[in-house]
């Protein structure tokens, strides 16, 4: 067992009861943010950590989120960063486009989105407006969009 | 005889190579009733169904198979008002699809695919507490208005928020509803027992092997290691490689002690099959899975 997880066994059994507690709606909508937050952070294991200190959230709540295994978060937040890429890959023929020709520079245009806009679409087409928007929006220190010229008035 | 299914994949190439294992070698159909949609606007407000979704139609009514859906982004797990409208959303899809492929049951995966009305994709553990089954139950009640048996699936999770061996005792309150299922999921419960050190027969002797209404078979491979900064490598729940010996040995354990097991089905992704010694493989495991269940009492 690794040592993560013999963390998360016993802070679940440092709280006897405390799992079946009823949390509460909002609580649980605190918990939901938060999750929502970390898996699009730059360093997600802090933010799970940050969670952790959210006087917001049951004790239980927040020592198992202080407890989770660092290199599970960053595993399920790079999946859900590569699930996000191939469903915007998949509506956004130019964002392929762009992919194929520099996957590098592609990438950490990627980043950049995926860390600044919500994940609100579930299908191609809706990340694909996503990108675009994102694309076109201006950015701070400069005038132009974050894609290579032409793609962000696409 | 309990019947033996195996997942369609939206892909052409799947099909195709697989297409004498799909209508030869088995029971039933499983589809993600999700995959079968498109979305005419891109605000999403509009599901309506896509290509694969007629053909599979055909397909069942031609071989006169039946469906069992298994969804992944319904997200049991969720209560966040900022999703209802989308939730409302498919549910009436759901609704719609049940009318065409009259799925035997309706199943999702354990946690949260959505958080806070955004897409994860992924499902994400949920708090093992009353309130988060609670959740989850009343998710499994909205699907039954649709499809009177429903359930969920032990998941892969990355991270847990507890205990892991302590979600059999939350599945067990999750699925309190007669007609609210087990999907046990083999190898997620063997990656699982991988990624976080225990040993997977453990697991499964906590859980209540009588909600078992459907099993999983398939396999999946270690992610690569410089993937994390500490190198570590983690088993990914890919449904693209063959079924592990030790689920194999799961199955023939568990199979025999879930009395009301309606269904075995062997999962596997798209673009994972490519050419004939996958076919071959993937058929070995449907007449496996047979054999197996055939030795059943």
């Amino acid at each position: 067992m690794t040592r993560a997880a013999k963390g998360a066994r016993r802070a679940a059994a440092r709280v006897p009861g405390e799992g079946p507690r009823r949390a509460g709606a909002g609580a649980y909508a605190r918990y939901e943010e938060a999750v929502a937050r970390a898996m699009t952070a730059p360093e997600p294991v802090e933010a799970v950590r940050a969670a952790g200190r959210d006087p917001g959230l049951p004790a239980g709540v927040r020592r198992a989120l202080l407890a989770a295994d660092p290199d599970g978060v960053r595993m399920a937040a790079l999946l859900v960063a590569r699930l996000r890429f191939e469903r915007l890959l998949r509506g956004c023929p130019e964002a392929e486009a762009w992919f194929d020709r520099d996957a590098a520079d592609f990438s950490a245009a990627f980043r950049r989105y995926h860390a600044e806009v919500p994940p609100t679409a579930f299908f191609p087409p809706g990340e694909a407006r996503l990108f675009r928007r994102w694309l076109a929006a201006p950015r701070a220190g400069g005038s132009g969009g974050a894609g290579p010229p032409g793609i962000g008035q696409i | 005889m309990i019947p033996v299914g195996f997942t369609l994949q939206p892909d052409e190439g799947f099909l195709d190579l697989l297409a004498d294992v799909i209508r030869r070698e088995v029971d039933y159909y499983e589809v993600a009733p999700e995959t079968l949609w498109r979305v005419a606007d891109e605000a999403e407000a509009q599901l309506q169904e896509n290509g694969f979704h007629r053909a599979f139609a055909a397909l069942g009514r031609g071989a006169g198979r039946p469906f069992v859906a298994h969804g992944v982004g319904f997200s049991l797990g969720t209560a966040a008002p900022a999703d209802a409208a989308r939730r409302r959303r498919w549910l009436a899809r759901i609704r719609l699809d049940h009318e065409v492929f009259r799925f035997r049951w309706y199943t999702d995966h354990l946690g949260a695919t959505s958080v806070a009305g955004q897409a994860a994709a992924l499902p994400l553990p949920v708090p093992m507490t009353a309130h988060a089954a609670g959740v989850v139950r009343r998710s499994l009640a909205a699907l039954s208005e649709i499809v009177d048996d429903v359930g969920a699936e032990n998941s892969v999770a990355y991270f847990m928020l507890g205990d892991p061996l302590d979600e059999p005792r939350f599945l067990s309150s999750a699925l309190r509803a007669p007609r609210a299922h087990l999907l046990l999921d083999l190898h997620n419960v063997f990656t699982m027992g991988e990624n976080f050190g225990f040993d997977p027969a453990e697991y499964v002797a906590r859980l209540d092997l009588s909600k078992v209404i459907e099993i999983h078979l398939s396999g999946g491979s270690p992610s690569d290691p410089a993937w994390l900064p500490s190198g570590r490598v983690l088993r990914l729940d890919g449904h693209d490689d063959a079924v592990p010996e030790p689920v194999w040995r799961l199955f023939e354990d568990v199979a025999p002690r879930c009395p009301r097991l309606r269904g075995v089905t062997l999962e596997r992704m798209e673009g994972t099959v490519a050419g004939a010694a996958d076919v071959a493989t993937v058929r070995e495991e449907l007449r496996r899975a047979r054999w197996i269940l055939g030795r059943l009492p």
